[in-house]
């Protein structure tokens, strides 16, 4: 029997935990109120589709602003303090401890101070998310190979053209990992501070509904904020792609190009 | 007759060396005091010469190569390129090959080798054309759309070459550049060398571990001694041209190889 390949593996597990997620509850295993059946979820979902679409809305605008402001403050900072050696020593310490306190703990504070509107929540998840990318893009600067500098100099590169042509190209892929952990952190953010005190947004639904005990209404929430995860994930892996071509090229795809290598290989060792 | 004796009459005063070191010194601050790294440098390449410098690890040799390109300024001593100081880098006049492949993985062969000419912003149609025909005097013709991922270490190595050249410096610089490949690949670079360098009529500075590649490339081999680095010796290499893999089997190679090793055992 062949193995399936991973794609097809990860499509059926996927495929399972529906099937599951229907059975378990419609043959009394939990109960519903735990874990109400998919279909009913789904259903729920259709019929108060004008309160979750405008929910959706409101924390999609939140999650795009306050990534927004995560990764442009975060590039920012996180390039003058790797790019500067003694900004480096004195932040980047103090940067790393941060980065592990549970800042969610200073989520009150935000809504003292920016009410319990939107703009806290923005706050929260831009601060939330902002740590990760500053990180990474101080680690992409400062593990750039030393190599790509001096010959750089030595083909006569000003400080811009260092900046432009060798020091952001050889970063990006450092960044990209950031922007990838510090965007999910600020979706991560934004919920969550919707759940803890909000009048809006899906994460206000998840508590609402928890309250009144409508496990449907629970899921329905949960399910958007999956599809809002994933297509995140999605969209930084095409933006990946896109622009380290240089990493993957060739590398998975057998292209025409790779195959006179092949066959040379395959003749030296006949 | 009377022009040969007009010749030989001038031939010491007239041509402006391609490089002319005099009396370089250089002492970097260590921990527990100055190191001297570089001691009373002296050394003329003529134009169109290929001279190898040759020297324990340790030696300078690397400091000297990044004084060269106008990388790094020397504590005392002048380095005059076609006659005028370096200033600063300036690719239009020295080229440089590294070690390592320096070349940006984020780029393909043909843009790598456009990169020089990028950063002078020369035209798009010029660059390509350059690093076309620089692509083909490498032996790399239809391997421009590549990335360096793409290609084997020799071939890298190759892309490096005509980066070096691409902008028609008279002086290239070689650090180590064939020290990451494999012995055959090696003798297959170093052979290459020869046939670019022999269609280019460029001077070479080349340098290298490598006794065995010092004396198949060399016209001259420089010994340096450890730190500080020091000439203790410059051997005329007086094998034919063009050199053959025969000639590494013959007397001759053998006992200029045989000199130079003596000359770094010596003074170690």
């Amino acid at each position: 029997m062949r193995r399936p390949s991973p794609r097809a593996a990860r499509w059926l597990i996927g495929l399972a935990i529906l099937i599951l997620w229907e059975a378990i509850p419609r043959f009394g295993i939990l109960p519903e109120l735990f874990v109400p059946p998919l279909t009913k979820t789904l259903y729920y979902l259709g019929a108060n589709w004008i309160v979750y679409g405008h929910a959706l809305l409101v924390t999609l605008y939140e999650v795009a602003i306050s990534m927004l402001i995560a990764c442009g403050f975060g590039i920012l900072v996180g390039a003058v303090v790797g790019g500067l050696a003694a900004l480096r020593t004195l932040m980047l310490p103090v940067f790393s401890s941060l980065y592990a306190v549970p800042i969610v703990i200073l989520y009150p504070v935000f809504t003292a101070w920016f009410g319990i509107g939107s703009e806290s929540k923005i706050a929260f998840a831009g601060v939330y998310g902002f740590f990760p990318v500053m990180l990474a893009t101080a680690a992409g600067i400062r593990t750039i190979d030393d190599q790509f500098l001096v010959a750089a100099r030595s083909m006569g590169a000003s400080l811009p053209q260092l900046i432009a042509r060798v020091i952001i190209p050889a970063s990006i892929p450092t960044v990209l990992v950031g922007l990838r952990l510090g965007g999910a952190l600020t979706i991560v953010g934004v919920v969550v501070s919707e759940m803890l005190t909000a009048a809006d947004g899906i994460g206000y639904l998840v508590t609402k509904n928890r309250t009144t005990l409508n496990s449907p209404g629970v899921f329905a929430a949960i399910i958007l904020i999956f599809a809002l995860s994933i297509m995140f994930d999605l969209s930084v892996r095409a933006l990946e792609r896109r622009t380290v071509v240089w990493q993957t090229a060739g590398r998975r795809t057998p292209d025409e190009s790779a195959a006179p290598r092949t066959d040379t290989m395959a003749a030296a060792t006949a | 007759m009377q022009r040969v004796a007009h010749v030989s009459e001038l031939s010491p005063v007239t041509p402006t060396p391609a490089v002319e070191i005099s009396d370089l010194s250089h002492v970097y601050a260590g921990r527990d005091g100055d190191v001297p790294a570089l001691s009373d440098i002296n050394l003329t390449v003529p134009t169109g010469r290929f001279v190898v410098i040759v020297g324990p690890s340790g030696c300078g040799k690397t400091s000297l190569l990044m004084m060269l390109a106008g990388l790094r300024a020397a504590s005392s001593g002048t380095i005059l390129c076609g006659g005028r100081a370096m200033a600063g880098p300036d690719p239009s006049r020295i080229g440089v090959v590294f070690q390592e492949a320096s070349l940006y993985p984020w780029l393909t062969a043909l843009e790598n080798v456009e990169f020089p000419l990028a950063l002078k912003r020369t035209p798009r149609d010029e660059r390509r054309r350059r690093a076309d025909s620089m692509l083909r005097l490498v032996g790399l013709e239809g391997f421009d759309g590549r990335y360096p991922h793409e290609l084997s270490g020799g071939m890298k190595q190759r892309v490096s070459i005509a980066r070096g050249l691409v902008q028609d410096p008279p002086v290239l610089l070689m650090d180590e550049p064939f020290a990451a490949l494999d012995e055959q690949t090696r003798m297959t670079m170093g052979h290459e060398l020869l046939r670019i360098w022999s269609q280019t009529s460029k001077t070479v500075v080349f340098i290298t571990h490598s006794l065995t590649e010092a004396v198949y490339l060399a016209d001259e081999v420089v010994v340096m001694s450890a730190r500080p680095g020091r000439i203790l010796d410059t051997v005329e290499i007086t094998l034919p041209r063009p050199r053959t893999y025969e000639m590494m089997a013959t007397d001759v190679f053998g006992r200029l190889r045989e000199r130079i090793w003596h000359q770094i055992r010596s003074a170690a």
